[in-house]
């Protein structure tokens, strides 16, 4: 706790990562972000002090790294609070758990996810492997140097956008800032960094995955919402359809047979609800494990 | 003992005094400002220190973003990581309105008890 008040932005950050230790990468990511703003736009303000002698008031006015950890600390407990939809009552019964999955938005979104997937999935792959291959394909060249780090910047504003759309469908806190690199280094050690950034490599390859799994994930849900529709609906068809309400009665036909049986109707019904149950079930199942994969993969953990 | 006591009471009105305050200087403010900008004009008001550490608007500031109170974009800035310039919405004046008649309100009630101190 007693520690050296910090005397250069770098120590700030690596006080302020401490105290933040334990909390979700993605807070610390946007903590050491306003920070970092914070500290160098204070230094830029007063040309005439050393850093060592800017940094020596900020406790004063920007506040010590353990009081603006609490900051962030209370703030996000507040915002989680007020931003999550009121967690429903999920009924204690067995069948009230299994059917309360309909009442719960972040199924929906879910779903939504893994059919927007596909989309973004071809999206990320097709620039991933085109950057790459590029990349390789100029690297002899003058412009292959500044076209791969255009292309890693771009990777990194596609990674937080992808981040922003995950917590949105999933509710899994995201990091809200740019990652920044840190302006004191010269320019080819920041390239040098950014090579050896694993965050760098871990995110191209998220971006590559994003295609099979999109696919998956879109076939998932498109199969799951198809047959299950089929199943409830076609019953229901049937019932309509020997009433005569499309005009002559028999014209519709469920393969195999037995299943225009009026005992067989009813079930085909309920299979089709258990179905869609399933998968709302399902989806948000994946949304939570994506998430997470997101998480390891996009947001840097390799600080503090 | 004091001087903590004091600390922990300006710590927790401020709570959330600074979001009405923030609020308020976005709503007063022609252009969009970015937090180092918003810290500074809190501080120049009051003699140049703020009542408020200026490390504590950082968060609110995104809370009061993530509630659509406020709108924000990223602008490359020279001297550090790019700066993210708020700007208040149409949400965030009519919360302010209410926040303001909220806070009118418990100023006038608490200062009738303080006066009553005051005066046999």
């Amino acid at each position: 706790m007693n520690r050296s008040a910090p005397r250069s932005i770098d120590q700030y950050l690596k006080q302020l990562r401490e105290e933040l230790a334990g909390e979700d990468p993605a807070l610390i990511q946007d903590a050491t972000y306003d920070a970092e703003e914070y500290l160098r736009a204070e230094i830029a303000a007063h040309p005439d002090k050393s850093e060592a002698d800017v940094l020596e008031i900020i406790a004063s006015t920007y506040g010590a790294p353990d009081e603006v950890a609490g900051a962030y600390r209370d703030t996000e407990v507040k915002v989680k609070a007020a931003m999550n939809a009121p967690a429903r009552r999920i009924p204690a019964s067995g069948a009230g758990k299994f059917f309360g999955i309909f009442l719960d938005p972040r199924a929906y979104t879910s779903l939504f996810f893994m059919i927007l997937s596909l989309a973004t999935g071809i999206l990320y792959f097709t620039f991933a492997v085109t950057g790459l291959s590029l990349s390789a394909g100029l690297a002899v060249l003058i412009v292959g140097v500044p076209f791969f780090l255009l292309f890693i910047a771009v990777t990194r504003v596609i990674s937080l956008a992808e981040g922003r759309l995950i917590e949105a469908m999933t509710g899994v806190r995201m990091p809200r800032r740019p990652l920044h690199p840190g302006s004191t280094q010269p320019f080819w050690s920041r390239v040098a960094h950014m090579l050896k950034d694993r965050r760098t490599w871990s995110t191209l390859a998220y971006l590559v995955m994003m295609l099979p799994l999109g696919i998956v994930y879109f076939v998932v849900a498109v199969v799951g919402l198809a047959v299950s529709m089929a199943f409830i609906f076609a019953p229901l068809a049937a019932v309509a359809d020997r009433a005569g309400w499309w005009g002559q009665p028999g014209q519709m036909h469920l393969s195999p047979a037995w299943m225009e049986s009026l005992w067989a109707l009813p079930l085909l019904l309920l299979a089709g609800v258990l179905l869609l149950t399933a998968l709302m079930h399902l989806a948000r199942g994946v949304g939570r494990v994506h998430a997470a994969y997101a998480k390891a993969l996009l947001v840097d953990r390799s600080h503090g | 003992m004091d001087d903590s006591n004091a600390k922990k009471f300006q710590k927790e009105l401020n709570g959330g005094l600074v979001g009405l305050v923030l609020l308020a200087v976005l709503d007063r403010s022609e252009e969009d400002l970015y937090g180092y900008e918003i810290a500074k004009r809190l501080a120049s008001a009051n003699d140049g220190t703020s009542i408020f550490k200026e490390g504590t608007i950082y968060p609110v500031l995104r809370a009061l973003s993530a509630g659509d109170l406020l709108t924000s974009r990223i602008v490359p800035s020279y001297s550090g990581p790019p700066r993210r310039y708020y700007r208040i919405t149409e949400q965030g004046r009519a919360v302010l309105a209410e926040w303001t008649a909220i806070w009118r309100s418990t100023a006038s009630f608490v200062d009738r008890f303080l006066e009553q101190g005051h005066s046999p």
